[in-house]
């Protein structure tokens, strides 16, 4: 079946099987990379894209309920996004592999509540996983890119 | 055909299994009698990754290692308070986010492959003995990888890969289900017995050990963990009389190898909370235990090692001071744990710099990156000893057939043996102007019958403290702060160090506290992310940390150090509230039986365990 939705911001149109994960499919009919497996279940936020705004799992999302939706990945993001920059500077990930969906959790969470507590960082990026532990850089990083923090205030 | 179609394809395999007699523990598989896994050993004739490995005929013993330093039996005899227990700790997985993955292609005679492995050459050398070619007929290319921490080493998916690939007569890609990382390779389950004797005033007299660690049904890097778990479980303490048989054996579960910590995690947490049990029998403070028998500048180890650049006393106080240990009232919550944790020995490293013609330098070095951040520090250290900026330094991905000779990216060895080649790399290419090659061979290992040589070029070091709350009703642990103090030396990349710490810090937090893989009749039955939990921002206490350095001290390495200590800093406190815990993880369900039991010691184990040394003793 043919299903059509926007895809960081242009518009795109796939041919697939009524079960096809959108992960997959991002990763294998588009090339987006940043967007990766680690458990398979949906539960640990590996494979998080956006759909209309909301984080999801993308590995067990199926791909036609993606129709007539927004879909941004961390390439969309275009590199230079006060969130990314945040991540960097904050040195917020070992070896990245989960960092595309902090990142894209992360911006969800500052659009709604744009200063958060460390509670609430808790609780928004609960669900995903970082096996380096990279979790006190990365609370940094959200209040960085908050505006929170000053990091060149600390030693 | 389509994944999918051999996905359907699958469960149209059908399999007859006749079952054969088996064990899945390591004290099932040494029991008299026991079913032998292998009923002969084998031992391959390629011993690249230096394990040395001596199995024991007719039984699941694949590797002894002992220790023997004075006279146990004279010793305990002369101290005033012995004290014993058996402590033990459940197997765990690697859980990198990224699973194994490799692809092999078979070109112009040659083996080709990529992977994400810590041990290009191990894996050169293993690939080449399969394959039945020369290790230069085999090529080894190593992109980053997202997490190993142990997972990636040796051969796992390569060899999958290439046999496919030569049948198919094109390239093949491997890459593991989640599910099946756990039937991959995983961490040693062990079983510890440590006995040890002081004088009332504290001063340690003897130590013994015996323990063995569960390898699976192959051997892998089992007996290289074995020995580094039995000569570190004497800790960074000066005993003059230590005896330790450490054991490696087989079992019919799937087979566990390197794990961040390398088999020092099991040792360190039964070693250390055994102090703790000393320390309450002999009325002391177990801080003032450690200080007064800790290793210091100048002690020799029970190995006959001298110690140089000792830094345990000063990673302990500040650990201590840390979780104010002496200045808060609660004693009750508090406790610590230090550590000596050894480095890959012997060992090779090995780098080249070449000078290119605008002005850029390309370094030709063999450790992989996973996320520790060695190549940015390679990186940052080359451009220092240079004197160019570090955009000026590319780090291609390694290629055995363009790297020069490395052992391999583990026991965090690289960022300080790389240092020491750098130096010598820059001096070459001084000299020479296009190409200079830097090469540093750390010689050592002990006898298998003594524990006498040289353990460890190079000790890591550190310490850690914990304050916790338990409640007494579920038994559930609150961690409220957890510190590390870990010995650096000098720090090359701040930053990515402190990531070391918390990384190394968090996974203790998993270990010490809920993960652990569960088993029936052998079989994994919690092999995927739901059931089998690692940490997240939820579990995240109170996490703080120090760099130790000194000045003119060499880079040490910090990839897992701050790891071990933290069970045993955990158990620590839980022991200063009354509650003696001997088994990781401490699960609310342990921590329960425990409390319920009165903390009371299982005799009739540790008279087992005590029968079973005693023939263990009689065979040898």
């Amino acid at each position: 079946m043919k299903v059509q939705f926007t895809l960081n911001g242009a518009p795109a149109e796939v041919d697939v099987r009524a079960d096809e994960m959108l992960l997959d499919v991002l990763r294998e009919r588009f090339g987006l990379l940043s967007v990766r497996e680690t458990c398979g279940l949906g539960v640990c936020g590996s494979c998080t894209v956006l759909v209309d705004a909301e984080p999801i799992s993308s590995c067990i999302y199926l791909t036609p309920m993606a129709a007539g939706r927004s879909i941004t990945t961390v390439e969309g993001l275009g590199g230079d996004h006060p969130v990314q920059r945040a991540f960097v500077e904050a040195h917020a990930f070992q070896c990245g592999y989960c960092t595309p969906g902090m990142i894209l959790a992360t911006k969800r969470l500052l659009e709604e509540t744009p200063h958060p507590t460390d509670h609430e960082i808790d609780t928004a990026l609960g669900g995903n996983l970082c096996r380096c532990g990279c979790y006190l850089k990365i609370r940094d990083a959200v209040h960085l890119a908050a505006g929170t923090v000053d990091l060149s205030s600390r030693t | 055909a389509t994944r999918r179609e051999a996905d359907e394809a699958l469960p149209l395999i059908d399999v007859d299994y006749d079952e054969l007699p088996a064990v899945f523990t390591e004290m099932d598989a040494i029991a008299p009698g026991a079913p032998l896994v292998h009923p002969k050993h084998y031992i391959s004739e390629n011993d690249a990754a230096y394990f040395g490995m001596r199995p024991i005929d007719g039984t699941n013993i694949c590797h002894r290692f002992r220790i023997r330093h004075g006279d146990v039996d004279r010793a305990f005899a002369e101290c005033d308070v012995v004290v014993e227990e058996v402590f033990t700790t459940d197997s765990a997985a690697h859980v990198p986010m990224e699973p194994h993955a490799s692809i092999a292609r078979w070109h112009e005679g040659r083996l080709e492959v990529w992977a994400g492995t810590q041990t290009p050459f191990n894996n050169r050398m293993d690939l080449a003995g399969i394959f039945g070619l020369k290790p230069e007929q085999v090529r080894i290319v190593c992109p980053p990888m997202g997490g190993s921490f142990g997972a990636k080493t040796f051969v796992r998916t390569e060899a999958i890969a290439a046999a496919l690939a030569r049948k198919a007569g094109r390239p093949v890609k491997v890459v593991l289900e989640r599910a099946e990382e756990w039937q991959t390779m995983n961490r040693h389950p062990a079983t510890l017995w440590m006995k040890i004797g002081a004088k009332r005033d504290g001063t340690l007299v003897a130590k013994q050990v015996a323990c063995w660690a569960n390898t699976g049904a192959h051997a892998d890097s089992g007996p290289g963990v074995a020995q580094k778990m039995g000569y570190a479980s004497p800790g960074p303490y000066r005993i003059l009389n230590v005896w330790v048989d450490s054991h490696c054996v087989y079992t019919n579960t799937p087979p566990n190898g390197a794990y961040r910590g390398y088999g020092q995690m099991q040792c360190i947490w039964a070693s250390e909370r055994l102090m703790d049990v000393l320390a309450k029998r002999l009325g002391m403070d177990p801080l003032e235990l450690r200080l007064k028998n800790i290793l210091r500048e100048g002690d020799t180890y029970c190995t006959g090692e001298t110690m140089h650049d000792v830094a345990f006393e000063e990673c302990l106080r500040r650990s201590a001071e840390a979780i104010g240990y002496h200045t808060s009232e609660d004693r009750a919550s508090k406790g610590v744990c230090v550590l000596m944790k050894g480095m890959q020995t012997p060992s090779r490293a090995s780098l080249a710099i070449e000078a290119e013609d605008d002005g850029t330098y390309t370094i030709r070095c063999a450790t992989i990156e996973m996320g520790q951040g060695a190549r940015p520090a390679i990186r940052q250290m080359a451009a220092e000893l240079l004197g160019v900026p570090m955009e000026r330094v590319t780090y291609p991905d390694p290629d055995t057939d363009l790297v020069p000779y490395d052992t391999r990216t583990t026991s965090s060895r690289s960022t300080h043996v790389m240092s020491r080649a750098l130096v010598e790399a820059v001096r070459d290419l001084e000299k020479n102007g296009k190409r200079g090659v830097g090469e540093v061979t750390d010689k050592g290992g002990l006898d298998p019958d003594t524990g006498q040589g040289i353990a460890s070029s190079h000790w890591h070091q550190g310490a850690a403290g914990a304050v916790v709350d338990v409640d007494a009703e579920t038994g559930k642990i609150h961690v409220r702060h957890i510190h590390a103090s870990i010995y650096a030396g000098k720090v090359v990349r701040r930053a990515a160090a402190e990531l070391q710490n918390e990384g190394s810090i968090i996974m203790g937090l998993g270990t010490a506290l809920f993960e652990n893989i569960t088993f029936d009749g052998g079989q994994v039955t919690n092999a995927n992310l739901s059931d089998y939990n690692i940490p997240s921002l939820h579990d995240m206490p109170r996490i703080t940390h120090d760099l130790v350095e000194r000045a003119g001290a060499q880079v040490y390495g910090l990839g897992e150090t701050a790891l071990p200590p933290v069970p045993a800093a955990i158990g620590n406190a839980l022991a200063a509230s009354g509650i003696h815990m001997t088994a990781l993880p401490m699960t609310a369900e342990r921590v329960l039986a425990s409390i319920d039991s009165g903390s009371s010691v299982d005799e009739a184990r540790l008279r087992n365990i005590r029968d079973i040394v005693e023939a263990s003793v009689l065979r040898a």
